[in-house]
């Protein structure tokens, strides 16, 4: 659980700015579910998490929240020792202890082992922070609720059927439930447990 | 053209003007020193501290110097700077047995094992105005004292002795590890509140409100029939373990009061009848505030112990929501502000209500008229 | 206006607290109408002289942000002039009195009249962030109401005064729903502004520094007024007119003028009041 230096990366060029332009980003993300943000402060991630993943992470963690790691994540030696490096986030084996989780597309969690808060205190839920390959507004799932006016489309490229249909059914649960932040390359997008989310027809 | 009359900038500038030059005063008279401040009302610096959470006398006084001796206002400075520092680590647990005692008195035994030690006290002076100090005749008068005490070597609490017979509960059972507190700076009070939230709550809270509750508290609202187990003043040092080096390393120390309450406990349906603990401490010499922390806590462990909860000295989101003098004196002060808006919407809704009811007594009068 | 302060954070928070509160604003636009508990700081203003607001701001304002601080729907009164120069100091930002070239925009018990577009961020100062405070007092009691959404208590009291007076006799800090899930006080505005939160297209967000909540309602959410068929939810509405700028429609401040008590209405919301000042200058 040490920190190999020579897999480190860089963190932001200016801390304070940059981490307050992605934060901006994800506030408009996860207020307006569906609308993507590019804010791109950052050239590169550690070992398999791609830059925009990494910046979200620069932006959100630190030393008083617990980050789990999916399997393949964990794994990469150069992710654990940057985000301990960066963010001195505690890393934890059980998703249900975490703030935040990560993983990547081809490898989420069962959601329903996430913590999804309580009743009374809803806001103690772990986010779930998952790199995907592809994120666009192109028909797909049909997004609706808060912070949307009408409807909005977006697809999101490489998430397994099992977790889209857990994802949906957590909906149930309402306050209760898991925020999602998902990043591509080069973009990213809030769909927060607030979001009905409706499959179109036809589509994959 | 009709001009609103609302502030600006202009008249804060001159407010703040306005405000130092009230503070420095007659200015024939030299300008007191934040040294002398410390020096010389030490007494007004610890409360400032406790209450600002920041264990630094300079700050405090300078604090004090700013505020024209409001201890208030000096509290709230303290505590905007505290905001702005850095947090580097927690300190090891503090060992107050192995204080280096310069006061310690019991009001439960007459001899201790190691003694009491009257130390500087002003409880038995007689509270008589001292001309000789408006004479300014102290330098003369402080010559003549005698030197300072020698110092109690480290010895331990006196409730420990009444553990050892099993008269009192245990401040922790056998084995059991210390659990690291919550940091109620850093997140929110929920309730029910832990002892250590309760205590950290009460030690930064203000003097005056915890020693009026408990007064309340000895007065009969509480069930508390407390008794000054020991009460000690005297300097600890302070241990910080280093992430990087992994053992404690010990980084001054402080001067610390402590008390410790007995309280009766008539025993519950699991616990025989003992002696109940209540705990205070406070940065300085701060008596009266440990031993209002201490008599608070007490009363405030009474849902725990099975007591009935039917004072608000008892009632835990009663007196924690309440203790904070910065909380309080901001919402107080606050209503200087301008409330225009809403004091607008209550005259609209009381000139309708009272046309309504007007129109209804007519309304009345004109139906009996009829009649 | 004062220059850029130096030997401080920028917007003052070190960037702990400042990621701290972002992450609870994130939850609080998660879980619309919400209260999120988190860890007040103190800052170098009193409680209740808007901290909540200010924490708030200073979590998410940057440097290309302008900012224009409210109070009572003023510039120039003296909290949004103190306020505002606080944040022209610790971040060096840009500020401005004109609610449409306004990216954030802090506010003191109202909504301006103009109309906020999609972009803009409203950041209410908020004393006391729950709505059945008056009703029960203690946290651990509401914090069950809300998990249950059990709010009869609150349209109880409402009927009181329907019963007693013939209408509902709440004129500011009056309750809404947000989304249809969780009652929430919309900060001491005058109701006349509550309409203004429904499906509005700017992100609001609500601060409260000593009660250490956050809260939010994301763009286009409904935000309904509490009410009852029989009684509906309705506004104050004035017989007098701006006397500066004549308006009709915006929210008006009674001035006395004299010992005698006689009295003038003006716009309590300055900017507007100014701008149509001016446009009626333009097209007389």
């Amino acid at each position: 659980m040490s920190v190999s230096s020579e897999l480190l990366v860089a963190g932001f060029n200016d801390a304070v700015h940059d981490g307050q332009q992605v934060f901006r980003a994800l506030l408009t993300a996860m207020s307006e579910p569906g609308k993507l943000q590019q804010p791109n402060l950052i050239a590169e991630g550690p070992g398999a998490l791609n830059a925009n993943s990494w910046q979200v992470a620069l932006a959100l963690l630190d030393a008083d929240t617990p980050v789990w790691l999916s399997e393949r994540l964990a794994a990469d030696a150069a992710i654990s020792s940057n985000l301990r490096f960066h963010c001195q986030s505690p890393q934890v084996d059980s998703p249900q202890h975490a703030a935040f989780a990560l993983c990547d597309a081809s490898d989420v969690p069962d959601i329903t082992l996430l913590n999804m808060g309580s009743a009374e205190q809803p806001d103690r839920s772990t986010t779930l922070i998952v790199q995907v390959p592809a994120i666009s507004n192109e028909p797909h799932w049909t997004l609706t609720g808060p912070g949307i006016a009408t409807e909005r489309q977006l697809r999101i490229g490489g998430l397994s059927s099992t977790f889209v249909e857990q994802l949906i059914a957590s909906r149930q649960r309402f306050p209760m439930g898991i925020d999602c932040i998902f990043c591509s390359a080069d973009t990213l997008v809030a769909v927060p447990r607030s979001t009905q989310i409706d499959i179109n027809m036809g589509g994959r | 053209m009709y001009v609103a009359v609302k502030g600006g900038e202009q008249a804060i500038d001159n407010a703040h003007a306005l405000m130092r030059k009230q503070r420095r005063g007659d200015t024939k008279l030299a300008e007191l020193t934040v040294a002398q401040i410390q020096a010389q009302l030490p007494l007004a610096v610890d409360r400032v501290m406790n209450e600002g959470s920041v264990y630094d006398p300079e700050l405090a006084a300078l604090a004090l110097k700013q505020a024209s001796g409001d201890a208030v206002e000096a509290i709230f400075l303290l505590r905007a700077y505290r905001t702005t520092l850095p947090r580097f680590g927690y300190s090891e647990a503090l060992d107050t047995e192995a204080m280096q005692i310069e006061r310690r008195i019991s009001g439960t035994f007459k001899e201790l094992p190691g003694g009491q030690i009257l130390g500087a006290t002003y409880d038995y002076t007689h509270r008589l105005l001292d001309f000789a100090l408006l004479a300014e005749g102290e330098a003369a008068q402080a010559a003549r004292e005698p030197a300072s005490s020698e110092p109690l070597e480290p010895c331990p609490r006196v409730l420990e002795l009444l553990n050892q017979e099993g008269l009192i509960e245990r401040s922790r059972n056998e084995g059991e590890q210390d659990q690291t507190p919550r940091d109620l700076t850093r997140e929110p009070v929920t309730y029910p509140a832990e002892r250590t939230v309760r205590l950290q709550n009460l030690v930064r809270g203000d003097e005056g409100f915890l020693l009026a509750l408990s007064y309340a508290s000895m007065r009969g609202y509480g069930d508390s029939h407390p008794f000054a187990g020991e009460l000690r003043t005297g300097r600890v040092s302070v241990a910080l373990v280093p992430e990087e080096l992994g053992f404690a390393v010990e980084i001054g120390d402080m001067l610390l009061t402590e008390c410790e309450m007995v309280n009766q406990f008539h025993g519950s349906a699991t616990e025989p009848p003992q002696f109940t603990r209540g705990y205070g401490v406070a940065l300085g010499r701060s008596e009266r505030k440990a031993m209002s922390v201490a008599l608070v806590e007490r009363a405030l462990r009474a849902d725990e112990l099975g007591e009935m909860v039917a004072y608000p000295t008892q009632d835990q989101e009663f007196v924690l929501s309440h203790t904070d003098c910065v909380s309080a004196n901001g919402f107080v002060s606050h209503l200087k502000l301008p409330h225009y808006v809403d004091f607008q919407s209550e005259l609209e809704m009381i000139r309708r209500l009272r046309r309504e009811q007007q129109t209804s007594t007519q309304q009345t009068d004109a139906e009996q008229n009829d009649v | 206006m004062s220059e850029v302060a130096t030997g401080y954070n920028f917007a003052y928070l070190d960037e702990q607290s400042k990621r701290m509160i972002r992450r609870a604003l994130l939850k609080a636009v998660a879980i619309p109408g919400f209260q999120v508990p988190f860890g007040g700081r103190e800052m170098p203003l009193p409680h209740g002289w808007g901290t909540g607001g200010m924490q708030v701001t200073a979590s998410v304002i940057g440097q290309q942000d302008t900012l224009k601080v409210i109070d009572q729907g003023a510039d120039d009164t003296t909290n949004a002039v103190s306020i505002r120069r606080f944040f022209a100091r610790t971040a060096g930002v840009a500020t401005t009195e004109e609610t449409a070239a306004a990216d954030l925009i802090q506010t003191r018990h109202r909504i301006p009249e103009t109309p906020l577009r999609n972009g803009q961020i409203l950041i209410y100062q908020v004393p006391t962030p729950e709505p059945l405070r008056f009703i029960e007092p203690r946290d651990s009691e509401t914090i069950k109401m809300h998990a249950l959404r059990e709010y009869g208590a609150m349209q109880v009291k409402l009927y009181e005064d329907v019963a007693r007076f013939g209408h509902i006799a709440t004129s500011y800090d009056y309750p809404v729903m947000v989304n249809r899930r969780y009652m929430m006080s919309p900060s001491p505005i005058p109701k006349f502004d509550n309409p203004k939160m429904d499906r509005m297209p700017a992100l609001q967000l609500f601060g409260a520094g000593f009660e250490k909540r956050i809260y939010a309602v994301p763009p286009y959410t409904q935000v309904t007024s509490l009410d009852f068929d029989d009684h509906p939810f309705e506004v104050q509405s004035w017989e007098e007119s701006c006397a500066i700028c004549a308006a009709q429609d915006s929210f008006l401040d009674e001035v006395i003028t004299d010992d005698a008590g006689s009295r003038m209405f003006v716009c309590s919301d300055t900017d507007y009041c100014r701008q149509r000042v001016a446009q009626q200058e333009a097209n007389p």
